[in-house]
């Protein structure tokens, strides 16, 4: 197995500028899931590693090699594409040992192989087949298949589960997750499905316009966002945005706008003059909106709001809020009994609660 | 509601047997002439003109084919047709699927004039052509050979041809190469053993397309092949259609033996040849 | 055996082309594998045209001044390398190559020749000369002028040539178009035997054209043809038409133009009839479930919905069946071609063929050639413009 790193990585198309200066570090073993919007370069920086898209600017290393000028076969890597890329003419069998047999294997240690990785994938019954006598899941194997056979020093997966329909998606979700822990090896997934990332990754790299926005752990990433963009695209549902100003009153740091005003308790901002007057907006994720719960001292004042509409998930329901004119979004526990338009009290849990710069949008740290 | 149900059925019915009715004219007017050849070849010698329609003529007889076989030199023309025509498809074939892939993946300088450049040939009138290829081959002593002939039929359906494969391969994803790639093989490999073998449906039809064109072609053989040894089948059959009473059985007969083949390769194809000249035209 | 040694022929000259081929991808593959080395264009300089006189003279082709034209040649070849490919896209130039040398040969330098002719004066006086010496006398444009002012045949001008042209690709472009879409229209209903009706429809596009064309040109035959044959037994049956002035034409003389029209609109329909019926399929019968909720009537369907939506589809086909017609020789050649054939029929096309070929006239027929290929190609490019703008609308 292997380490890959992105040194300075620019890339453009013509005069789009794609990828600008994305700096990330795999190391040996790891799991890193690259998530972010469509059109955010993640996939653009994946066929850089597999050699598929030139380099405009910076270095890639597998291995501490630099492989900028590398030809995709030299370097060692396997890909799982989006479309699954299964040769229609080849049975499943023939996918699956067509890279080994371009390397002139010895026959035996071929058939090992495709053995090994059929037994991993439940494939035996199918290696005659052609692919297009496969479901959607069973390609997505063959795929997958066909990356392990290869040992490679490196997996690379594009949006593999995009073409997936739900359930199958969460049963192929939790195969990955074992084949990761069986294999132990380097993998580099993309995705633009946060679930996906949060489930799978050791590290999760967020990008955004081309620019690396937060890189750690998932947990990391859900509590500590460090941007706006971070705190918005994880989680869900999403966070809710409360834009205001900060005042100093006795000492104490106060959010206003004009429906909410509440202090902000020292843990969670740091209480200096240069606060006062300050543009912020604060995050706050829907689980940490109570609503007509006894509040504590780790929550925000009671402020009365309306209930909007209420949308029952099952075991849990989301509140429409509206507080004066700002919504709110709150998660409670099923069942919310109450019908829409009634008066409700809610707070907001300080513990999980995010302060950002309006106009730098970064966190501003505790 | 029954009531209606009916009447709504009835008219269908009738607009139905309407729709059959003009269909049928339509194609007794396609069928007939092909029906009228068949007609003369089996007719006895002494009747070939004659007013009569029937179909199945009195007395009708093989003796036209016979003599088409036996006192002309019908076979040798249609090997003639055969192998200029086989030469003329092999090569338009290969030079046009290794540039339809060119200009299907790369971005390169030129790539647009290129296309530019193929359209805009199929602009030039091809009798235009005739005349300096005509001189040509004089020039170069292959007047009156399988050669000239090649040369001057090969690349009249390049352009065309590569405008079909083009428009296939652009309908092959190209993770399909770059998985290729990846697992190893060089850019030239994923074409030939990937890209190839999945446009079989193309090639054919660039292939058939190619074949036929060069089949029936008339205008070209007329200039440059003037001994009867020489002649495509196309040429042979014009001579025999011309002025003596005995040759029109001939001519129907020899019309039949290269109609019959054409026709069944055609039909059998045509689901092929049609999505292809669609596809072609539409993206055109 | 005299098959044995034609197929031993043409198999060596697709063994020389490959060849060539090799030799020309080996060509390109040096130079984008070392244009970047020192002394690499001095050195290319000297061995390129070096090898390339000496392939010439092993063919017995080479001329005086072979080595100074091959040298040039490599000069713009080496700019060409430097300055636009840069090294890169070694892949695509490789593979296109053989295609556009090809091209080149048989399709650009045959145009650029062609031109050389219209400004010189080759005939059959001339032509042992050019043979012999390769030179021809210099006409300047007085073919051009002749072109406007005297026949190419032995009477008809150019201008009755051009009017009866544009009659002759109107009228077989409108009724392709109309004979096509009425028999899609119908063969687009859930009806039986729909399979084999469109089997028999596409026999005329699916035969030989030029058995087909030869078989349509009997059937009109003063006496024999089935169209005389029929009207004949008209009037046996029904005296009173005589009358009323039906009578047997003897088409091929005294209407040519009207007869070729009639074979190749009969040629032509099945054609437009595949494309149109490919376009219909292609439209969802929603759009229709939609109209007959709006309660559209047939009309209104197919003014509403299915015109504007095979237009994608309608347009490229007419303009190329625009192109087809305008360049048909082959159904008026095989018509009246023969000797002591007419030129009432004939048209731009066939005329400069019949100029070059019956008449013997090269260098009128190439002037003749180049004035029709201007008129097309503005035609052309002014109809491209207006459709893009056209589409830009949309």
């Amino acid at each position: 197995m292997a380490t890959v790193q992105f040194k300075k990585i620019v890339k453009k198309f013509g005069d789009n500028l794609v990828l600008n200066g994305v700096d990330v570090e795999i190391k040996d073993h790891e799991f890193v899931v690259i998530v972010g919007p469509s059109g955010c370069g993640k996939t653009t920086l994946l066929r850089m590693l597999a050699g598929l898209e030139e380099i405009t600017d910076g270095e890639i290393f597998i291995d501490n090699l630099l492989v900028n000028e590398l030809h995709p076969s030299k370097r060692e890597i396997a890909m799982v594409f989006q479309d699954y890329a299964l040769y229609p003419h080849m049975t499943v069998e023939q996918n699956m040992n067509f890279a080994l047999r371009l390397r002139k294997m010895d026959k035996a240690e071929i058939a090992g192989r495709v053995k090994e990785a059929a037994n991993i994938l439940q494939l035996n019954k199918f290696l005659e087949r052609m692919p297009k006598q496969l479901s959607g899941g069973q390609r997505q194997r063959v795929a997958i298949g066909r990356a392990i056979v290869r040992k490679p020093k490196v997996f690379l997966f594009d949006e593999p589960l995009s073409n997936l329909d739900a359930k199958l998606r969460e049963e192929m979700r939790v195969e990955i997750a074992k084949l990761y822990q069986r294999l132990n090896a380097t993998i580099l997934y993309v995705t633009h499905d946060q679930v996906e990332a949060m489930t799978l990754a050791g590290r999760i790299v967020i990008m955004n316009h081309g620019i690396v926005q937060q890189v750690g752990s998932p947990i990391e990433v859900y509590r500590k966002p460090v941007n706006l963009f971070v705190a918005g695209f994880i989680g869900s549902p999403t966070m809710n945005f409360l834009s205001g100003r900060l005042k100093l009153e006795n000492g104490t740091a106060v959010f206003f706008n004009k429906f909410i005003t509440m202090p902000i308790p020292a843990f969670v901002l740091p209480q200096s003059e240069a606060q006062d007057g300050r543009e912020v907006v604060l995050g706050v994720r829907p689980d940490d909106v109570l609503v007509e719960r006894p509040g504590g001292e780790k929550c925000s004042g009671k402020i009365e709001g309306v209930l909007e509409v209420c949308e029952l998930l099952g075991h849990r329901e989301n509140l429409y809020l509206k507080v004066g004119g700002q919504r709110v979004l709150a998660t409670v526990e099923a069942f919310f009994n109450r019908s829409p338009g009634s008066a409700v009290s809610l707070c907001f849990n300080y513990q999980n609660m995010h302060v950002f710069d309006k106009a730098t949008e970064q966190r501003i740290s505790e | 509601m029954k009531k209606q149900l009916s009447a709504a059925a009835k008219r269908k019915r009738l607009q139905h047997f309407f729709i059959h009715a003009g269909i049928i004219l339509f194609a007794g007017a396609c069928v007939y002439p092909l029906l009228r050849i068949l007609t003369v070849s089996l007719r006895p010698g002494d009747k070939l003109f004659s007013t009569d329609l029937s179909l199945i003529p009195a007395g009708a007889t093989f003796v036209s084919y016979a003599r088409l076989l036996g006192d002309t030199m019908f076979l040798r023309w249609l090997w003639n047709s055969l192998i200029i025509t086989l030469a003329t498809s092999f090569i338009g074939v290969s030079l046009a699927s290794t540039a339809a892939y060119a200009f299907s993946r790369f971005r390169f300088p030129g790539k647009k004039a290129g296309m530019i450049l193929l359209l805009s040939s199929q602009m030039i009138p091809a009798g235009m052509l005739i005349l300096p290829l005509f001189l040509m081959i004089m020039k170069l002593k292959l007047m009156n050979t399988y050669l000239g002939m090649i040369i001057a039929y090969s690349v009249s359906s390049l352009p065309f041809s590569i405008w079909i494969l083009k428009g296939y391969y652009d309908t092959i994803p190209r993770s399909l190469e770059e998985a290729a790639l990846v697992d190893g093989t060089s850019q030239v490999g994923a074409f030939w053993r990937i890209i190839l073998p999945l446009s079989t449906p193309a090639l054919s039809i660039a292939f058939l397309f190619n074949f036929t064109t060069a089949w029936n072609e008339y205008l070209v053989a007329r200039v440059v092949l003037f001994s009867s040894k020489q002649y495509t089948w196309t040429l042979g059959l014009f001579e025999l259609q011309g002025q003596y009473i005995t040759q029109w059985g001939m001519f129907a007969a020899g019309s039949m033996l290269v109609t019959i083949p054409v026709l069944c390769v055609f039909l059998y194809s045509s689901k092929w040849l049609i999505s292809g000249l669609t596809l072609g035209s539409v993206k055109g | 055996m005299e098959i044995l040694k034609s197929i031993y022929e043409v198999a060596w000259f697709i063994l020389l082309i490959a060849g060539g081929v090799a030799v020309l991808e080996g060509y390109l593959y040096s130079h984008f594998k070392f244009y970047r080395k020192p002394l690499f264009e001095v050195s290319a300089l000297i061995v390129f045209p070096l090898l390339g006189l000496l392939a010439l003279k092993t063919f017995g082709l080479a001329a005086p001044g072979s080595y100074s034209w091959l040298a040039v040649s490599e000069v713009l070849i080496l700019l060409f390398f430097r300055f636009a490919v840069k090294g890169r896209h070694t892949v695509p130039f490789m593979l296109l190559a053989p295609a556009f040398v090809g091209l080149a040969l048989l399709l650009v330098y045959p145009f650029v020749f062609e031109v050389y002719l219209s400004f010189h004066d080759l005939k059959l006086t001339t032509i042992m000369m050019w043979k012999n010496t390769g030179t021809l006398p210099f006409a300047g444009i007085s073919q051009y002028v002749k072109v406007f002012t005297t026949s190419p045949l032995s009477e008809i001008t150019f201008w009755a040539l051009l009017g009866r042209t544009l009659v002759w690709t109107f009228s077989n472009v409108f009724f392709h178009v109309t004979g096509g879409f009425i028999l899609a229209l119908m063969l687009n209903n859930q009806i039986r035997f729909k399979g084999i009706y469109r089997t028999l429809l596409v026999i005329p596009w699916a035969m030989p054209q030029v058995v087909a064309v030869l078989a349509m040109r009997g059937e009109f035959h003063a006496t024999n043809g089935f169209v005389n044959i029929i009207i004949t037994k008209l009037l046996d049956t029904l005296p009173f038409l005589g009358s009323l002035g039906v009578a047997p034409v003897q088409w091929l003389s005294d209407y040519p133009l009207l007869t070729c029209t009639l074979i190749n609109v009969w040629l032509g329909i099945p054609f437009m009839m595949v494309v149109i019926l490919g376009g219909l399929q292609s439209i969802s019968s929603s759009y229709y479930d939609a109209a007959d909720i709006d309660g559209a009537s047939y009309l209104q369907k197919l003014r509403y919905i299915t015109l504007p939506l095979i237009r994608p589809v309608l347009m490229p086909a007419v303009t190329l069946g625009t192109v087809w017609t305008f360049n048909n020789i082959n159904v008026i050649y095989l018509v009246t071609g023969q000797a002591g054939g007419t030129e009432q029929a004939d048209i731009l096309v066939s005329a400069l063929y019949k100029a070059a070929f019956t008449y013997n006239r090269y260098s009128y027929s190439a002037a003749f050639a180049i004035v029709v290929f201007a008129m097309l190609f503005f035609f052309s490019v002014f109809y491209l413009k207006t459709f893009d703008a056209a589409k830009d609308e949309r």
